[in-house]
């Protein structure tokens, strides 16, 4: 099993429901602020660029990398691959070395202050969503249907279906990441 | 542009400082023994089992959860992961060969101290060996420490864990000027940390250079920023003339008369310039920028 995210940048009306689900499901709504990205505390972080001709946003977050640089430097093995294809942290194992948020190039992880964690996607409330057979909350709330999650390995699955009907990009790919977090870029 | 913010740069300089100088001191005692040179031994032994002790100190000054350490590390030990673990990632390692550095060290200090009787042991060849091999990995994992990290490209430079070798090399041979006053051995520190402070400048120079020129945005922002921009005069001052043109040019002046003074301020200023070096390259690491 390999799970794997997919955003649809052609479909995405940047109305941040994905990023207020995530802070709400998985941080209980916390206003407080996020002290690594800035903002809510959430797992999905938009970047946006201010291109004066033509200005566009990413919406990252977690790529679940299948070469994952913050599972290998991680000294515990509290950051690790499950067999879901999902990448996790063991918060009994972690000791707070940061070491994978300086090894991540998508800087997709923030410390929680109150417990010095690493955070990032999934969530808790989203992994037991997945236990229930659910989806992410990211992709539950978007109203454009510009989200879909599934498993790789199943030709069925919502997400291959996507990838093969669109113009899909990966992030970082030289790197060597093997990330597995898609990015619709066109039809 | 945005420096990196997950580790504090000045804790964690220091404690790049102090593994550089228990891991080039413990190599710098192990000669020293095994040349039969046996001044100021004690003295040195002290110094790296408390520069040792004390980058203990700071890198878990800089952990955010240091309480959780000693149980997650002993649960990683008993499961055989942290064991696998040392053969895939620097942390590991480095907490490994930290950790029998601080042994080692230990025993040394006590054999030239309380328990003179362990020299059975610590007077061993293989035991000097071992802890100047260990020393010697203590330095090369707080190179590689930094550089095996693909998400701050500066860092991410093979030239890093040459340069902190060339350092921390300056800073032993800076501690044994400071203690040893016997002419003979002064004279040979000041041929070494000339040839050291040419090795550490061209280390220097190449790593700026490759970032310039690396293409990669980030790696170029962050060479910029210490050549030009708001590091700029810290690093030209603290890294560039007190770390290396002083005790550079001190030591072409030292090597026709020697002058202990002039010794001890070259030895200094290369102490403070390898500190400035570790503290002004964590700082300067910029993450890569994400686009399409």
């Amino acid at each position: 099993m390999r799970l794997a995210h997919l955003w649809d940048q052609s479909k995405c009306i940047s109305c941040g429901a994905c990023i207020a689900a995530c802070n709400a499901a998985n941080y209980k709504s916390t206003d407080k602020p996020n002290p690594t990205w800035g903002g809510l505390q959430t797992n999905i972080k938009r970047i946006v660029f201010d291109l004066k001709e033509k200005p566009y946003f990413l919406l990252l977050q977690c790529q679940h990398c299948e070469n994952a640089p913050c599972v290998a430097v991680c000294p515990t093995g509290a950051s690790y691959i499950d067999k879901d294809g999902l990448v996790k942290i063991n918060p009994t194992l972690c000791i707070g070395c940061k070491y994978c948020m300086t090894a991540c190039p998508y800087g997709m992880r923030w410390l929680e202050p109150a417990l010095g964690l690493p955070e990032k996607c999934m969530g808790e409330e989203c992994q037991s969503r997945l236990k229930q057979g659910l989806q992410p909350v990211c992709v539950t709330v978007c109203p454009a249907g510009a989200r879909a999650f599934g498993d790789l390995d199943n030709p069925k699955s919502e997400i291959n279906k996507r990838l093969k009907s669109g113009r899909v990009i990966r992030l970082l790919e030289y790197k060597g990441t093997k990330p597995k977090f898609f990015v619709v870029v066109g039809r | 542009m945005m420096f990196q913010e997950v580790w504090n740069p000045v804790v964690l300089g220091f404690f790049l400082w102090f593994a550089g100088i228990a891991g080039m001191g413990s190599v710098a005692y192990v000669s020293m023994k095994l040349s039969k040179v046996e001044e100021k031994l004690k003295e040195l032994s002290i110094v790296i089992f408390a520069s040792i002790v004390l980058a203990l100190v700071f890198v878990v000054a800089d952990l955010s959860r240091p309480f959780n350490m000693p149980f997650a590390i002993l649960q990683s030990l008993l499961s055989g992961t942290f064991i696998v673990k040392i053969f895939v990632s620097w942390m590991s390692f480095g907490i490994s060969v930290l950790a029998l550095l601080l042994l080692l060290s230990l025993l040394i200090l006590l054999r030239h101290t309380f328990m003179p009787g362990l020299q059975k042991l610590t007077d061993q060849k293989w035991y000097l060996v071992l802890t100047g091999l260990i020393g010697f990995l203590v330095v090369i994992y707080s190179g590689f420490l930094i550089a095996d990290a693909p998400g701050i490209p500066f860092w991410n430079n093979s030239l890093i864990p040459v340069l902190w070798i060339f350092s921390a090399s300056v800073c032993a041979v800076a501690i044994l000027k400071i203690l040893v006053k016997n002419e003979s051995i002064t004279r040979f520190l000041t041929r070494a940390g000339l040839a050291l402070e040419i090795g550490e400048l061209v280390s220097l120079a190449a790593l700026m250079n490759v970032s310039l020129y690396s293409g990669i945005e980030a790696a170029q922002e962050s060479a910029a920023e210490l050549l030009l921009g708001s590091l700029a005069s810290a690093f030209w001052l603290f890294v560039v003339i007190i770390g290396v043109l002083v005790p550079l040019s001190l030591g072409f002046l030292l090597l026709k008369r020697e002058n202990r003074n002039l010794a001890l301020i070259s030895a200094i200023c290369g102490l403070i310039g390898a500190l400035a070096l570790r503290i002004l390259v964590l700082w300067a690491g910029i993450p890569i920028t994400v686009t399409l």
